[in-house]
Parts: structure tokens; C-alpha cells; sequence
């Protein structure tokens, strides 16, 4: 065989050779085994995501019920000041009429004396 | 909604697994030959080859086009084969003979015996000469492409291919004499 023609010779030998028939069905399974596990990885991830929404959900709800009753509270406390400072202010209006009334009675009674 | 989104996105997945497929098709056995050449093992070839088109799977949103993804296959291709023989030889004798006891040493069994006797010769070129060989021979890349898939420099790929060209004629030369007195 003389070599002169070497390169095309090289180039003859070097033709591509069909793949293995067992090579696709391994990277289809492979790709099949990758999707399963991304498909199962996305949804624990989901999951665990909906767990703390629902946890940060509850926190939110409880901290507004237990603020609701803080100014629930206070707003009762205050009504129940008001009312009582009513009363003071009824009390004292009663006693100043006495009062009153009293000095009356009494001028009157030093005029008569006179 | 979710049921209109989960749609959408099986729509998707059929898109790219056909995009996929066909890209497999088209490409699996420049992958596998490319593989072979370099590893001179079919197990191991085959191995990478799967690997190469697994990584494909992952980047496949990046190919912007049929010519893209050939270069990108190219490129992986070499360069899993390029760390695979680095393992090897990190390893030493005992991958040899796991290699053989689990895939066999490619026996020579294509053409014509002196193509096969040729690519045999072509096992025993340094790593980075047979790589610039078979771009040329096999791929039929012009010493510039071959710069570009190996990500090395003109002038060395230049080197590279008259080097390992003149040393394989050489072997080929005292190697297979006996052949070329039988022609």
C-alpha cells in the first residue's frame, strides 16, 4: 500500500461509527430518572413552602387577634374611666346643690334672727 | 389556572424532550466515534458519550442554533474524554483491568484491516496530537475550528496536527510493512 495517499487513507479509517443501540435507551432512561427526580424535588420544595406560608399565615392571624383584645381591652377600661368620672362629677353636682340649699336656709335664718 | 400552567409546562417538556431526541439522533454517533477515538474503549466511550448528552440535557436552553450545539457537543465531547484518560492514567493499571474485565478493549472490527491497523497506531499518538487527528479526519475541521474546539492556540494546533501526522505516517511506515508487501 503506498502512502502517498496517506491523509485519505487516515481520513477512510477514521469514518464515524453508529453508537451502541443500548446508548440511547440508557440517556432517555437517564433523562426519564433526572425529570422523576427534579418533578420530586419541585414539590417537597412546594410543600415545605406552603408549610411556612401557612406557619407565617397563623403568626400573622394570632398577632392580630391578640392585638384586637389589647385595644379591645384598653377601649373598655376607658369607657369604665369615663363612666366613673361622670359619677364623680353627678356626685359633686348633688353635694354643691346641697351645699347650696343649706346656705340658703341658713342666710335665711340669720335675717330672721335679726 | 394551575391545571392552564401544569398544560403550559408539559407542552414545554414535550418541546424539548422532541428537541432533544432529535439533536441525540443526529449527533450520537460523532459523539460515540469522537469518545472512541480518544479513549480507545467502547465502554468507556459509551459512558461519556451518555454523560455528554446528559450535560446537553442541562444546557439545552442555552443552544442557539444547529451549528452551536454541534461545537458544544465537540467541545464536551473532547473534553470528558480528555478527563476520563487523565483518571485513567491517575488510576494506572487497575482501571485497565477493571476496563477490561467490565467493557472489553475495543477490539479492531470496523473496515478494512488496515484502516483498523491505522487507527490502532492512532491510540498510540500523545493525547493532545491525537485529539487535533481525529478533529481533522474525522470532523474534517480546518486547523482554525479545531483551535476553537479545543480552546487552544492556531499555531499549536498547527504543530500538533504535523507532528501527530508525521509520526503516525512513521509508525504506519515500519509498522505496516508486511501489508503493504501483501498489496
Amino acid at each position: 500500500m503506498p502512502f502517498d495517499d496517506f491523509e485519505n487513507e487516515l481520513r477512510d479509517s477514521l469514518k464515524r461509527e453508529p453508537a451502541p443501540a443500548s446508548l440511547k435507551r440508557k440517556v432517555m432512561e437517564a433523562r426519564q430518572n433526572r425529570a422523576q427526580l427534579h418533578l420530586t424535588r419541585t414539590s417537597a420544595r412546594q410543600r415545605s413552602r406552603m408549610i411556612w406560608f401557612e406557619r407565617i399565615a397563623a403568626s400573622l392571624v394570632l398577632a392580630g387577634v391578640a392585638g384586637g383584645a389589647v385595644v379591645g381591652h384598653y377601649a373598655i377600661e376607658r369607657r369604665k374611666g369615663e363612666e366613673a368620672k361622670q359619677q364623680v362629677f353627678t356626685a359633686l353636682r348633688v353635694t354643691n346643690h346641697a351645699f347650696e340649699v343649706m346656705n340658703e336656709q341658713l342666710q335665711r335664718r340669720d335675717k330672721s334672727s335679726q | 389556572m394551575t391545571g392552564e400552567l401544569n398544560r403550559e409546562f408539559e407542552q414545554l417538556r414535550d418541546f424539548e424532550r422532541r428537541d432533544f431526541e432529535r439533536l441525540f439522533d443526529e449527533h450520537q454517533s460523532m459523539v460515540f466515534s469522537l469518545a472512541l477515538r480518544m479513549t480507545g474503549d467502547r465502554g468507556l466511550a459509551e459512558e461519556i458519550a451518555q454523560d455528554v448528552f446528559m450535560e446537553l440535557d442541562r444546557n439545552l436552553t442555552k443552544i442557539e442554533s444547529a451549528q452551536h450545539a454541534i461545537f458544544w457537543l465537540r467541545r464536551v465531547t473532547m473534553s470528558r474524554s480528555t478527563d476520563a484518560l487523565r483518571r485513567r492514567r491517575v488510576r494506572g493499571t487497575d482501571l485497565w483491568v477493571e476496563i477490561n474485565e467490565s467493557h472489553g478493549v475495543r477490539e479492531l472490527e470496523s473496515g478494512s484491516p488496515l484502516a483498523d491497523r491505522i487507527e490502532a497506531l492512532l491510540a498510540t499518538l500523545p493525547e493532545a496530537q491525537r485529539a487535533a487527528i481525529i478533529l481533522r479526519y474525522q470532523e474534517d475541521l480546518t486547523p482554525e475550528e479545531i483551535a476553537s474546539t479545543l480552546g487552544a492556540p492556531l499555531a499549536t494546533v498547527k504543530s500538533q496536527l504535523q507532528r501527530g501526522l508525521k509520526l503516525l505516517r512513521a509508525k504506519a511506515e515500519s509498522q505496516l510493512k508486511e501489508y503493504i508487501r501483501a498489496v
